[in-house]
């Protein structure tokens, strides 16, 4: 099901001012309801081969023209550093890339706080290792599309000399769309202006679109530094990957160990996020799940933090409230508007068990491919890593760190605000352990012809 | 500037602390009276002190300055714009010299202006929470003219909207050589503490009554 069904058949149009027919759809298109798909990551020996597989495949990659009603499975394509190196792009359009992005996702671990258990030292070998190229993925809503798309990316990738597939992971199909953790995910994404449809209730004003697709003025007014030839970069955006297994078993004993009954300990599940497994905000409802309020795209995020500035409902520390503060009064003076980015993450492995506990149940393969999009996705990410979600200083909470993505030291807690006093409750520990990440390019379709077509 | 400093540093960190205090007392022996009095006076504490662990060292604060725990240090000087100085002054005035409007900020402990040589250079100094350009694009698009206002009265200064003004900004800043912070806490840490002293005293005074 796509976003339009599920406000009931027509979302408020708006006025077009980006070239959404050559935009690649997963720039705006959300993911569908159910999802079902395939990231393959591919490696280009050979560089005439990697530029005969992007002129090939370029016909099947999706635009965003009229997003909002697409209900057809769709194929992305992104490009890496080393990849654009592989595809003999010419060395000063390598150069005009920003320096986070060419020097990939590992070698910036210092700026984006993966240490310890996230050091890129741990993570599976292929991530940062410079041979993961090519990303291609498919979205679809149904397991027969997603079957039918994924045979024409293959037909494109496989059996030729010179191409090779380092990973093809398959995500999605998890019973009632939940994430890893059990709660419905990708709830909040930014309204985009010019993009053809007037925000949703609770989106917020739209944020210039220069933000999250080069070639158009940000909130700053003026277009982000864009790679050159104008051809290559306008009309693209950068995407950021990281791989997270959800250490399920840690995160379920967390909950019994901190929660006396059954609803107590989904109340603190919620707290931790800020939502309810449906999806439905503690905003709108305090005590109780509203699984009806979760699935409603035209309520479940229609809500502000105005009289709620001390997070007696949501936490100052949820994940909801760190990554889109909204009005929150917060500590330091920020912009919420140029550190939003836009969720494509995806869910794989075996689907949310409540009544996992053990330490194997830690390993058992699970987890997200979080997918994060903006036009300085390098730079957002590293902000959010350093600010947002390995810090508290911006909400007043000291050393407090995100319950839900953060990178946990020992003796980590989170703070519940509540009359009379607030609860701190102790053991939090990393849930999601970062196992790899790479920053990728995607260009428009334009680009991706004459990336095809170079030499 | 700031890449000059930091190569010396690395060179001396290289000696170990004997070594380094033998090559301070033969700096000193050159020193005026006062000086070289001074230095032996401390020889032996120095020398002392140099079996124990020694403090933290300063870590980078990012692209320029350095930071203690979570303070770092920015000091930038600069020469002035052709009436800058003046619209400069009038402008702090105007404020009585108080720039109360930074608490906003949430990430300024303090900032100085200083105006050097005859008005034709700037001092401009300040301590911080985090790093170097965490907060700059929020600057641009939240309180631009403001910065602008002040950052006008330097000679070349693009504009906060434009991308060479963290480029500017890094050029003209020094590295501090030295730097203490007294309390390692952030703005809004401290902030927080005053608020828990106060309602605690509240709550004490109650209890006491």
């Amino acid at each position: 099901m796509t976003v339009i069904d599920r406000v009931g058949g027509e979302l408020r149009r708006g006025r077009v001012t980006v070239e959404l027919d050559d935009i690649q759809a997963t720039v705006l298109r959300y993911r569908p309801e159910p999802y079902y798909g395939t990231h393959v990551m591919l490696n280009v020996d050979d560089v005439r081969a990697g530029r005969e597989f992007l002129r090939d495949v370029a016909p099947h990659v999706d635009s965003a023209a009229e997003w909002w009603r697409a209900d057809e499975p769709w194929i992305a394509v992104a490009i890496t550093y080393s990849g654009l190196v592989a595809l003999g792009v010419p060395e000063e359009s390598l150069q005009s890339f920003p320096e986070a992005f060419r020097v990939g996702m590992a070698a910036r671990a210092e700026a984006l706080r993966d240490y310890g258990v996230n050091d890129p030292k741990r993570w599976e070998p292929a991530f940062g290792s410079g041979i993961i190229h090519i990303g291609v993925s498919v979205f679809s809503d149904s397991t027969e599309k997603w079957r039918r798309t994924m045979d024409t990316a293959r037909r494109h990738y496989e059996g030729r000399p010179g191409l090779t597939v380092v990973s093809a992971e398959d995500f999605g199909a998890q019973p009632g769309d939940l994430n890893p953790l059990g709660y419905r995910d990708s709830i909040g994404q930014p309204a985009i202006e010019g993009s053809g449809v007037e925000p949703l209730p609770g989106q917020g004003p739209a944020i210039r679109a220069g933000e999250f697709i080069l070639g158009y003025p940000g909130e700053a007014g003026v277009p982000l530094p864009a790679p050159e030839p104008d051809v290559l970069g306008r009309n693209g955006t950068y995407v950021g990957l990281r791989k997270y297994q959800s250490r399920v078993g840690a995160f379920n004993r967390f909950l019994q160990a901190n929660a006396g009954t059954d609803d107590e300990r989904e109340l603190l599940a919620a707290k931790l996020v800020g939502r309810w497994r449906s999806g439905a905000p503690l905003t709108l409802a305090a005590d109780r799940d509203d699984p009806a309020l979760g699935a409603d795209p035209l309520r479940n995020n229609d809500f502000t933090y105005a009289a709620d500035q001390d997070g007696r409902q949501v936490p100052l520390g949820a994940h909801m409230r760190r990554m889109n503060p909204r009005d929150t009064e917060m500590a330091v003076l920020a912009d919420v508007n140029i550190h939003r980015i836009i969720r494509r993450s995806t869910t794989f492995g075996a689907p949310y068990d409540p009544n996992a506990l053990s330490p194997q149940d830690d390993e058992t393969p699970r987890g997200l491919h979080f997918i994060f999009i903006s036009a300085k996705a390098m730079a957002t990410m590293e902000f959010l890593q350093q600010e947002w979600i390995n810090n508290g200083n911006f909400m007043s909470l000291g050393d407090e760190r995100d319950p839900n993505v953060g990178l946990q030291e020992g003796g980590a807690i989170f703070t519940i605000p509540r009359e009379p006093v607030r609860r701190r409750v102790h053991g939090i520990e990393t849930f999601n352990v970062l196992r790899g990440g790479e920053y990728f390019f995607m260009p428009s379709l334009s680009a991706l012809r004459w990336l095809g077509n170079l030499g | 500037m700031a890449t000059e400093t930091q190569a010396a540093t690395r060179a001396e960190q290289d000696l170990t602390v004997e070594e380094q205090i033998a090559h301070l007392r033969e700096l000193f022996a050159d020193a005026p009276e006062v000086g070289k009095q001074a230095f032996e006076n401390v020889f032996k504490d120095l020398t002392a002190q140099a079996s124990q662990t020694p403090p933290p060292p300063v870590e980078s604060a990012g692209r320029v300055g350095i930071r203690l725990g979570k303070v770092s240090e920015l000091t930038i000087i600069v020469p002035l714009a052709p009436g800058g100085a003046e619209r400069t002054r009038a402008f702090l005035r105007l404020l009585g010299g108080n720039l109360a409007g930074a608490d906003d900020v949430g990430t300024v402990h303090d900032m100085r202006f200083v105006f050097l040589d005859n008005d034709t250079r700037m001092l401009f100094a300040t301590a911080y929470d985090g790093d170097w350009d965490t907060y700059i694009d929020d600057f641009v698009t939240k309180i631009p003219d403001y910065l602008d206002i002040i950052d006008s009265a330097w000679e070349g200064w693009p504009g906060i909207r434009s991308p060479d003004a963290k480029d500017y900004l890094a050029e003209h800043q020094v590295t501090a050589e030295g730097w203490y912070v007294a309390n390692d806490l952030t703005v809004a840490e401290t902030r927080r503490l005053r608020r828990i002293g106060e309602a605690v005293d509240e709550f004490l005074d109650k209890v006491g009554d």
